[in-house]
């Protein structure tokens, strides 16, 4: 019997396996960072917008397997300027985060003074089979925290994979209804609508959307981005009536 | 006309140099062809490995049901009994013990009959699996009973189906594949596949078909023509030899470890039989000059001397392959207890064939120069004692053509790659061309130096003396030797990747996600020492101001610089850690840097390799989008490439202890132990998810084991048959060396005197060929380790030195062994028998 043998003949073991652990586990892959790509020269003056949405979120937000220009953040930004709203939006995307993790993180993101937060988080806790009541915890924590600083929250509804079982999927995609209605926070029932299970849309992995599918995803998001822009005109000139 | 007496008196006359020649040429056959034959049962072992890894010859992966072309195709193979299949679905999904409200999530493999292909599923019953796994019951992995509180016999909830769990598993042959599980493994019979309704819309199921192809030697045909109508990229198709399993490259990486062993041998009984030779032709050359002068014809003492070379061949290739014989018949009592059972160490036939005609072909080939030597002989040889030429400038080099010629067809042959092949000669030549250029370099620089001491001068010019072929030697020895560190080094540097990446005290279980607030309970659950690593994902912005580019990055073969990194921080270096450059992981001018917005960071240096970063530069990291400056302070490497957590990026604890963080944990513990605190922490803690990689350890280290032992015995097979075959060319080279002795005493020199500068002289040929032959090995197996094996290189000096040591040891003991008879004897003795 013969072996073939190639050229890159071999790697060490230990860097697969540590690979595999740090990829499929905690993954990262490219995120939308503002620091232009191709431009050695000093950042040129910052832009002025009218305010800033915070992407926060997971892989789906991070954008893992696709371009960041090509992540519903970016994608997302560019509708928003195009509908002329002057709406930065951050990708603040972690690959592999559950939902502990972002709340753990909140009072950075808070830190960063965002108008508006989409908050996309759960899916990795569903797919380790974490208690619903967990992610529901944390995730209605986080809202509550947001929302204490003064930030517009959208909270991404998010639905488990079908084979893990009726019951909890059940119960896992009642947690962000429950949540939302709890801490009064606008709701996009779906994020993945028109997106899940569809082959064309998704890497062959099955869970990551393609450049397509993120185009999908923006345009989910959207109308309740424009929503939050509204309320969050409504309540600034309020405050300005209110001071002067 | 022959003269079989003239042979025989003439083999007679050298008896030594012709039971070197004889030696040489079986322990050269003797290593082929034992090597040869137990390779081929090694390797075959380890093909029956890497299929039971995957338990099937041809493995389809998709995350979608198969597409219908690759269904009739498989359908189409059955049908003309070309191979068998069965379709494993594997998914996730939540078990249930009903009575007790327990749920876990659990790692389903829906099997059909025929699973697995290769390989065992070893149950806790010693029942034959296929037997047990029928409709309607379930096999779990002990870790689910545990988590669920549930004993064989007792029903558990899956999907819509309730199943009674038949037995529990504790060996699974394909478990290595599925690295990283998240919860235990539980067996479902395909039959109730449809009862479960767990394969619906947004199910994510891994669909894997697995083949058995009858005729091993169609996997490959088959492989092919299923890949060329699956639909891309979402139906992967893969071979049990090419599927990317982490223990692919490992088994690669053995057996091409083996080809190169095989190569090494051949080289170094090329190497043996024509020093042997050259030495044995030489001491006739006295006997050749008496008869060109008394009128021989060249035809006549060519023809004669190839008759002498061929009876001692063909004794020489007999006493090989009887000696081969012997050894296979040994072996397994000497290896029994070391080797693994499944490795048979039977020569077959055909590679005695191959060795015969190898051996044959080494001895004709490196014949023909001492040969050619012999056929341009003046007479007057007799009267001057100086060497013959070796003829034209165009047969030699047409002899080195085709050696070289030869060796690359083997090398080839033997790697079964033409480029690599190509590439692995062209290395050698390079290498060899060095060792003789150093080697000039050295003997001309030699040649101007006068020492004091007598016996040290005598030592000096002994090796400029003519008919003493001190350079042939120097660069015959290094070459050899170098060879032998060589095999030496690459093992080592394996068996420290590989081997010793699995220690006893390896973590067996990973704990992710723990929240900082949630650190202490959690080390209070585990009751047990771990260790704990902060991790903060960041990405890298710039280094020196220079952005990275994604798109460049994006096309790097192995890792990037523009993937999300897992920094962390703390003030000291983990075990396998070791600082290359700076005194400190931080420096001493953290102050100088805060003033300036900068913090200190310590880098690893493979990730350093990758953005060419360097100990001064500054990396910004964008974490989590505030920008971090960091000034990179000192450079780390990993002493031993263990299964352990690595981090490229090392910040101090107060630059990155506020930022956003999750822990990740490593743990070593029982089995019960370990689902005790799985308990625990899914009641205390129901985030962490907890990976249990025992079982994937336990598997893979067994197979590391196995095939450590058998590098370990290939190695030292080589490197003891390799030796013996250095000892013998020295011994032929040096006994040329014992006229001297007698000349020296004539002259009224004391024995003692003789032995020093014998041994002055040794040493110094000892010590030139060690050090060129330390050099070169390293060169050479730092070049095999880095771009072949692709594993991380130690130059282990300290061991270097001992094996040029014992080389130095070895020449001078192997000399004084050649010239010992001579220092006893008086000098009219021997000169009465050479007049």
């Amino acid at each position: 019997m013969k072996v073939r043998i190639t050229k890159s003949a071999g790697k060490n073991l230990c860097k697969l396996l540590l690979c595999l652990l740090f990829i499929y586990v905690l993954a990262g892959c490219d995120r939308q960072d503002k620091p232009s790509s191709n431009n050695p020269q000093p950042v040129a003056p910052a832009r002025i917008y009218e305010g800033t949405i915070i992407a926060l979120g997971d892989s789906l937000t991070a954008g893992l397997g696709v371009a960041e220009e090509e992540a519903y953040p970016a994608v997302l930004e560019e509708k928003l300027q195009q509908s002329g709203y002057n709406w930065q939006v951050i990708n603040g995307g972690i690959s592999g985060e559950t939902s502990s993790g972002a709340l753990t993180r909140i009072n950075w993101i808070i830190a960063q003074k965002p108008d508006i937060v989409i908050l996309e988080t759960g899916a990795n806790d569903g797919m380790r089979g974490i208690p619903t009541w967990v992610i529901k915890d944390n995730i209605s924590q986080a809202a509550k925290l947001l929302k204490e600083a003064g930030v517009e929250v959208i909270l991404a509804g998010m639905q488990m994979l079908q084979n893990l079982g009726p019951d909890y999927t059940k119960e896992f995609a009642a947690v962000y209804p429950a949540v939302a209605q709890e801490q009064k926070i606008l709701l996009i029932p779906f994020f993945l609508e028109q997106v899940a299970g569809t082959p064309s849309l998704n890497l062959p992995d099955f869970i990551h959307p393609t450049p397509e599918g993120h185009r999908i995803v923006a345009q989910t998001v959207y109308p309740y981005v424009v929503k939050a822009i509204q309320a969050r005109r409504l309540d600034r000139s309020a405050k300005n009536k209110k001071n002067r | 006309m022959l003269n079989f007496r003239f042979i025989f008196r003439q083999i007679r006359s050298s008896h030594k140099q012709a039971l070197i020649f004889v030696f040489c040429v079986a322990l050269s056959l003797l290593t082929l062809v034992s090597l040869g034959g137990f390779s081929s049962s090694v390797r075959s072992s380890m093909l029956k490995d890497a299929r039971q890894l995957h338990a099937a010859d041809i493995i389809i992966h998709s995350h979608y049901p198969l597409s219908p072309v690759l269904t009739t195709a498989i359908k189409d193979y059955e049908k003309q009994g070309l191979a068998t299949s069965a379709v494993v679905h594997e998914f996730y999904s939540m078990t249930s013990n009903t009575a007790l409200e327990k749920s876990v999530l659990s790692h389903l493999k829906v099997i059909e009959k025929g699973y697995p292909f290769y390989g065992k599923v070893e149950l806790a019953s010693g029942r034959d699996f296929s037997e047990v796994l029928k409709e309607g019951t379930i096999v779990v992995e002990q870790s689910a009973l545990d988590r669920l509180g549930a004993e064989p016999g007792d029903s558990l909830q899956i999907g819509s189906a309730e199943l009674i769990i038949a037995d529990t598993v504790i060996a699974e042959p394909d478990r290595p594949v599925s690295f990283f599980s998240f919860g235990p493994r539980i067996f479902v019979a395909a039959a109730d596949l449809e009862r479960l309704d767990l394969i619906r819309m947004g199910s994510r199921i891994h669909y894997n078909y697995l083949l058995k192809v009858n005729d091993p030697a169609m996997v490959d045909r088959l492989a092919d023509e299923l890949a060329s109508v699956a639909v891309a990229p979402q139906e992967r198709v893969n071979t049990f030899e090419n599927a990317e399993s982490g223990v692919k490259r490992f088994f690669e990486n053995f057996l091409f470890f083996l080809n190169l062993i095989g190569i090494f041998t051949l080289l170094l009984a090329g190497i043996g039989i024509q020093t042997a030779l050259g030495a044995l032709l030489r001491d006739s050359e006295y006997t050749i000059g008496i008869m060109k002068a008394v009128g021989a014809t060249n035809r006549f003492i060519c023809s004669h001397f190839i008759l002498m070379i061929m009876l001692l061949g063909t004794f020489g290739t007999l006493l090989g392959l009887s000696l081969s014989f012997l050894l296979q018949l040994y072996l397994p009592a000497l290896f029994g207890g070391i080797l693994p059972a499944s490795v048979d160490l039977v020569i077959a036939w055909d590679t005695v064939f191959e060795g015969l005609l190898l051996g044959t072909a080494v001895v004709g080939l490196f014949s023909f120069m001492p040969l050619r030597r012999v056929r341009n002989l003046k007479p007057a040889a007799i009267f001057r004692k100086e060497r013959g030429t070796a003829g034209g400038r165009l047969a030699q080099y047409f002899t080195i053509g085709v050696i070289t010629c030869f060796f690359t067809g083997l090398t080839i042959w033997q790697l079964e790659d033409i480029a690599t092949g190509i590439y692995f000669v062209l290395g050698l030549v390079g290498l060899l061309g060095l060792n003789t250029l150093i080697t000039q370099a050295l003997l001309r620089i030699i040649r101007k130096k006068r020492p004091r001491t007598l016996a040290l001068r005598q030592a000096f010019r002994g090796l400029f003396r003519p008919k003493n072929a001190t350079r042939a030697i120097i660069i015959t020895l290094s070459a050899s030797l170098s060879v032998i560190f060589s095999i030496y080094l690459i093992e080592q540097n394996l068996q420290a990747t590989f081997i010793q990446s699995y220690p006893p005290d390896l973590p067996n279980a990973y704990f992710l996600d723990i929240q900082p607030t949630q650190r202490q309970k959690f080390s209070t659950i585990l009751g047990t020492e771990a260790q704990f690593y902060p991790i903060i994902r960041a990405r890298l912005a710039s280094i020196n101001g220079r952005a990275i580019d994604r798109e460049i990055e994006r096309q790097r073969r192995r890792d990037n610089l523009s993937r999300e990194f897992n920094l962390t921080y703390r003030d000291f270096l983990l075990d396998d850690e070791q600082l290359i450059v700076g005194d400190s992981l931080f420096g001493n001018r953290i102050e100088e840097l805060r003033q300036r917005g900068e913090v200190p960071v310590s880098v690893l240096d493979t990730v350093a390799e990758i953005g060419d970063i360097r100990v001064g530069n500054l990396l910004v990291f964008s974490v989590q989008s505030i920008p971090l400056k960091a000034r990179v302070t000192s450079m780390r490497t990993r002493t031993e490439s263990q299964v352990r957590p690595y981090f490229y990026f090392v910040f101090q604890e107060e630059t990155l202890k506020a930022a956003p963080q999750t822990i990740f944990s490593a743990a070593k513990m029982e089995r019960a132990k370990l689902a005790e605190v799985q308990n625990r922490l899914a009641k205390e803690l129901p985030n962490i998810s907890v990976i249990d990689i025992a079982k994937t350890i336990e598997i893979l280290a067994r197979i590391m084991h196995k095939l450590s032992t058998i590098v370990q015995f290939f190695t030292s097979f080589s490197i003891i048959a390799g030796l013996l075959i250095i000892i013998s060319s020295i011994f032929a080279t040096r006994l040329a060396r014992i006229r001297e002795a007698v000349y020296y005493k004539i002259l009224g020199a004391s024995s003692g005197f003789v032995l020093q500068v014998f041994t002055l002289e040794n040493f110094l040929i000892a010590m030139v060929c060690g050090l060129l032959a330390g050099l070169i090995a390293q060169a050479g197996s730092w070049i095999v380790c880095s771009r072949v094996f692709d594993i991380s290189y130690h130059p282990l000096p300290g061991r270097m030195a001992i094996m040029v040591g014992i080389t130095v040891l070895l020449v001078i003991g192997v000399g004084i062994g050649a010239s010992l008879s001579i220092l006893q004897q008086k000098p009219a003795g021997f000169l009465r028998d050479e007049e």
